[in-house]
């Protein structure tokens, strides 16, 4: 459906994509992730031509839409783009926003127009909002209303940059529900996310851009479990992980549990879990101490999506030997606690640190 | 963390809520110590509110515990939530400490 050949985007010296060459075909969801600043906005702004490419083709079921002979603003109906800041005209009513583009680009009557986007808006639940204006709706209800309002030019292809990117944890809920349902409808979507839940649930395809170009693209089974490329793995372990170095005495326990707790919030895990992981984590720090200051902590904390667990490592400087029983404490209150916490404690020697790794009990 | 100390049927109560770490249990060492200095022997402590425990926390215990053998007292914890009764259990303060589920049923054990 979409063939894109050689694709680049250089802006003046700094080049944005690199010979990007892939496809997307038709009925199609291709999620795509990587760190900020390599390029994924930039790729769905060059195929819906918002950014002019520098080289190379966009084809769409043949037709090349970067060349000056093709009907380009009729080929960009096939495509539309759902935004991170949803351009609702805030002037207009929400049903006026949605008939506004079918009355004016596709020649549609107005009542006809109103009637399609009644039924629009009744498949992203907002049919009473018809009448209200985007400033007296909450994020979430905006940007369903883009979706809708997107679904009323009848594209063929949706591009979704960040659909969620600027709404409240709670609101991300109704505008990914959305999505998935027409993704389920066989829409063909590519989606620029950060939510690597849903990329995964809701893609046949996923891109990892990384320096302006697709440095991996796989199913969601590959990139999200198995990475096959160095820089896909790191960046998966990274967002699957939270790390801090501990290194004097007057460390801030308070900031490294909003850290985790942060991460646990993200990771969605259990309640229970976290409070666990928290004990655990200040318990270890209490083991370490008397040492810290002499030695450095690093500590690592993962959620082991597939089997639901928490892991967590601590690597530390200093002599050979295992910590939990070398450590010289006034009681054996928080090795009692570590040990009802976890249910693995490994310890090995690794290079000059000393590495010990738990399992939380789930 | 809040510590919060009332007189009740001629016993101390003490409110502890929030979270009871290494950061505030040192706190609540020094103000278990003026308590006991002050004369109490018999003190309830009240978990109602206490969202948290960690090994720091049980330590204070262990402190006023002692403090209160060494005068003779005695000490009873009450109301622990689902998380700080299992950290109670999983360090064996359970076998311990005397522990009841209301503040009520805590000072008939210190009477």
């Amino acid at each position: 459906m979409i063939s894109i050949e050689d694709l680049s985007k250089h802006f003046g010296d700094l080049v944005v994509l690199k010979d990007i060459t892939t496809e997307i075909r038709k009925g199609e969801v291709v999620s795509i992730i990587g760190p900020s600043g390599t390029g994924k906005s930039t790729l769905l702004r060059c195929l819906n031509l918002l950014e002019t490419p520098t080289g190379g083709k966009i084809l769409i079921d043949g037709f090349n839409l970067t060349d000056k002979k093709t009907d380009a603003p009729k080929m960009r109906q096939r495509m539309n783009m759902v935004f991170q800041s949803f351009n609702l005209f805030n002037h207009l009513s929400v049903l006026e926003n949605l008939t506004l583009g079918p009355i004016k680009l596709k020649g549609l009557k107005k009542a006809d127009a109103e009637a399609k986007s009644m039924e629009l808006l009744r498949l992203v639940g907002l049919a009473e909002k018809a009448h209200s204006f985007p400033d007296e709706l909450s994020g979430g209800q905006k940007q369903r209303v883009a979706i809708a309002r997107c679904l009323a030019m009848e594209p063929e292809i949706i591009l979704f940059d960040e659909p969620t990117s600027a709404l409240d944890p709670t609101m991300v809920r109704e505008v990914l529900s959305v999505i998935r349902r027409l993704a389920k409808d066989g829409m063909t979507m590519a989606i620029v996310t950060h939510e690597m839940d849903f990329a995964r649930d809701v893609s046949n395809r996923v891109f990892y851009m990384d320096e302006g170009i697709i440095y991996e693209e796989g199913p969601p089974e590959q990139i999200f479990d198995n990475p096959q490329k160095e820089r896909t793995r790191a960046f998966i372990n990274r967002i699957r992980s939270y790390s801090c170095r501990i290194a004097s005495r007057d460390y801030d326990l308070y900031d490294m549990n909003a850290g985790i707790e942060t991460f646990c919030e993200k990771q969605i895990v259990p309640r229970k879990t976290r409070d666990n992981l928290l004990l655990l984590v200040e318990e270890l720090l209490q083991v370490f101490g008397p040492q810290l200051g002499k030695i450095k902590v690093d500590l690592t904390i993962s959620h082991l999506e597939k089997q639901d667990a928490v892991e967590v490592v601590v690597e530390s400087t200093g002599e050979e030997g295992n910590p939990l029983e070398t450590a010289a404490l006034d009681d054996d209150l928080s090795l009692m606690l570590i040990r009802n916490l976890t249910a693995s404690q490994n310890y090995r020697r690794e290079g000059e640190r000393n590495r010990l790794e738990f399992q939380l009990k789930s | 963390m809040e510590f919060a100390s009332r007189v009740e049927n001629g016993h101390s109560v003490v409110s502890l809520s929030g979270r009871l770490d290494a950061v505030t249990s040192p706190v609540c060492e020094q103000k278990f110590r003026e308590l006991v200095g002050g004369g109490a022997l018999g003190i309830v402590v009240d978990f109602e509110n206490l969202e948290y425990i960690s090994s720091a926390g049980l330590r204070a215990l262990l402190l006023l515990a002692k403090l209160l053998k060494e005068k003779g007292g005695k000490v009873c914890l009450a109301g622990a939530k689902q998380n700080v009764r299992s950290v109670l259990e999983m360090s064996g303060f359970t076998n311990i400490f005397q522990i009841r589920d209301t503040v009520a049923e805590a000072l008939t054990s210190v009477g």
